[in-house]
């Protein structure tokens, strides 16, 4: 197979509520990487019912060319026809690489793609580099206590899902253009039938871009307990964080799950409140700058990533540190 | 109702992988368990069967110490298993796994003469949390794919499966076979009586070998057939451990926290 001809990278751009979803946008800036050393364009799309505004902030975001396919039948993501829409839109652009950010429906598309398409897809995608004309592709294992290069050379394109914030939005203003292609939903492969989509969680949580955050884990021992996560979060202007087990023991909701499975967070200040610091937690927040870690076990793994560990009960560490930090404030 | 749960065998993940000098995941001390979805696949698949009727069939990839796995899922609601075990299906990336479990099932169903109604899977699995083999497989299948499943329900050819998805759910419907990745519902999975324990001792294991697969194209599995090549392994550079901090009291630990937190101009 010629693979010089395949150059451009297609980045598909989830909208929530009408505006690109984070990820989204982080993508065009390795998208952009590749596409030069390719000599290709960033080409993205996005599909919706209502998205131009959307589709605007992606072409000042670092895409050469955004390609908007709107229309009623896209109003809700709908895998089976999202799948026919890219899959379309794909065969005509003949892309060297296609990205998809790690979101839950983005995590269903780009298999679904791999399959129909016949290619390859790389999951959970921390970075994306160039060696020797390859581009390499690294995903975590085991939870993230090994990282594993991978390459995807012997097919097109190559498709890869992107972990939310492991790539930093793109600086560059360029201004790229928007085409409108008028995709119909076909009949084709349809399975599925969205008989509802119930919104039970109104609150909205938004980890990724917080400066501060504080989580809680199992060691706070009740619901009770875990409100002084919270009242340590308001003081400090931060969001509340949670490990799997706190959610688990219905403490607070799932959408302030930090790791793995939940949020991969970057704050300026994280503060762990009886998290002993398991694989799956702690690969979820290395990127954060400063690492506070209260517990009470002086060999919780949290202590070797935390540049400051507390060894202590945080039922009883807390409260002190609210008073104090409360104290410090009002006397700026 | 014929049920098909698509199980793996995995390091247990509570315990922390690393490399071995020769860089390789050093798992010789690492009980190997069934992948935490699949257990909850499992489990909903037999709460399934046990609210209508019909048999469970549990169905894995793996070497000889795999069959133990299959035996725990004997013990907790299977009636059948089979082991896929190949060498040359070492180093298979998803679409050759999905490949070969899309045989397997022909395999199956052709012995049986049954055809399975709903294929479970767990929604990734922990070791590598990819989760492509079952969007992978129901396209390989041809069936429709509901994946993040928390709830289902089968009646008259239809499955009508709640998705959790990050606000809420979806309530989604199509017609059976279809394929279903699990994610963790509000129940846990059972744990085996003695009784099914012994019972699933007795029980036996089904081997597949490639040449059974009749519909196999040995050039998808494999290292060879791999799209996905890796490179490399290796561990994430640590990170310095800082500070700790343990005072005579709670009280003095949080002050001097405090202080340093407020030197280091965090908040």
């Amino acid at each position: 197979m010629d693979m010089t001809e395949y150059k451009d990278i297609v980045v598909y751009i989830e909208t929530a509520d009408k505006s690109p979803v984070k990820v989204g946008l982080e993508m065009l800036s390795p998208a952009r990487k590749i596409a030069e050393k390719k000599g290709g364009k960033v080409r993205a799309v996005l599909i919706g019912d209502g998205i131009r505004t959307a589709a605007q902030k992606a072409a000042e975001s670092g895409a050469d060319e955004v390609i908007l396919i709107e229309s009623p039948e896209y109003e809700i993501f709908h895998l089976d026809r999202f799948a026919n829409v890219m899959e379309s839109v794909i065969k005509e652009v003949k892309p060297y690489a296609v990205f998809v950010g790690g979101t839950q429906d983005g995590k269903d598309l780009a298999p679904k793609l791999a399959a129909r398409l016949k290619t390859g897809c790389a999951s959970d995608v921390m970075d994306v580099k160039t060696e020797d004309g390859k581009t390499v592709y690294t995903c975590p294992l085991y939870g993230g206590t090994v990282l594993q290069d991978v390459v995807m050379e012997t097919s097109v394109p190559q498709i890869a899902v992107l972990r939310s914030g492991a790539f930093k939005k793109s600086e560059e203003t360029v201004k790229g253009t928007i085409t409108e292609k008028n995709i119909p939903a076909a009949d084709e492969n349809i399975r599925l039938k969205i008989k509802d989509v119930v919104k039970e969680i109104s609150e909205t949580v938004n980890l990724e871009d917080a400066q501060v955050i504080v989580s809680g884990g199992r060691g706070m021992g009740s619901r009770e307990n875990f409100e002084l996560v919270k009242q340590l979060a308001d003081l400090l202007g931060g969001v509340v964080g949670a490990t799997r087990p706190a959610i688990e023991d219905g403490w607070i909701s799932r959408v302030h799950q930090v790791g793995q499975s939940g949020k991969i967070v970057a704050p300026k200040l994280y503060i762990a409140c009886g998290i002993s610091g398991a694989t799956q937690h702690v690969s979820g927040i290395m990127n954060s700058d400063y690492i506070v870690a209260i517990n009470k076990d002086e060999d919780a793994p949290i202590f070797e990533v935390a540049n400051i560990g507390i060894v202590g009960n945080a039922i009883n560490v807390l409260p002190v540190m609210i008073e104090e930090i409360k104290k410090k404030k009002e006397a700026e | 109702m014929e049920i098909l749960v698509c199980i793996k065998q995995v390091p247990d993940d509570s315990v922390e992988v690393h490399l071995t000098e020769e860089g390789k995941p050093d798992l010789a001390n690492i009980t190997p368990v069934v992948n935490a979805f699949d257990t909850y696949a499992l489990e909903m698949a037999a709460r399934l069967k046990e609210a209508g009727e019909g048999e469970i069939t549990a169905l894995c990839i793996g070497g000889e110490e795999a069959r133990n796995s299959l035996k725990n899922c004997l013990a907790v609601g299977a009636d059948h298993a089979y082991l896929v075990q190949e060498d040359r299906f070492d180093g298979s990336d998803s679409r050759g796994i999905s490949h070969i479990l899309m045989c397997a099932a022909k395999k199956i169903e052709e012995d049986t003469g049954k055809k399975f109604d709903l294929i479970f899977c767990g929604k990734e699995a922990t070791d590598a949390a990819l989760g492509q083999v079952g969007a992978e497989l129901s396209e390989m299948l041809g069936t429709g794919v509901i994946t993040n499943v928390i709830e289902v329900e089968f009646a008259e050819g239809q499955v009508c499966a709640k998705q959790e998805t990050e606000e809420g759910y979806r309530l989604i419907e199509t017609a059976s076979p279809c394929v279903l990745t699990v994610t963790k519902p509000d129940y846990d999975p059972r744990y085996p009586t003695i009784k099914n324990k012994m019972a699933a001792r007795k029980k036996p294991i089904g081997t597949i070998k490639a040449q059974d697969l009749s519909v196999l194209e040995p050039e998808k599995t494999g290292e060879g057939g791999a799209f996905v090549k890796t490179l490399k392994l290796y561990e994430p550079p640590k990170k310095e451990a800082g500070i700790k901090i343990q005072e005579e009291t709670a009280q003095d630990s949080a002050l001097k926290a405090v202080a340093m937190m407020a030197d280091a101009k965090v908040f």
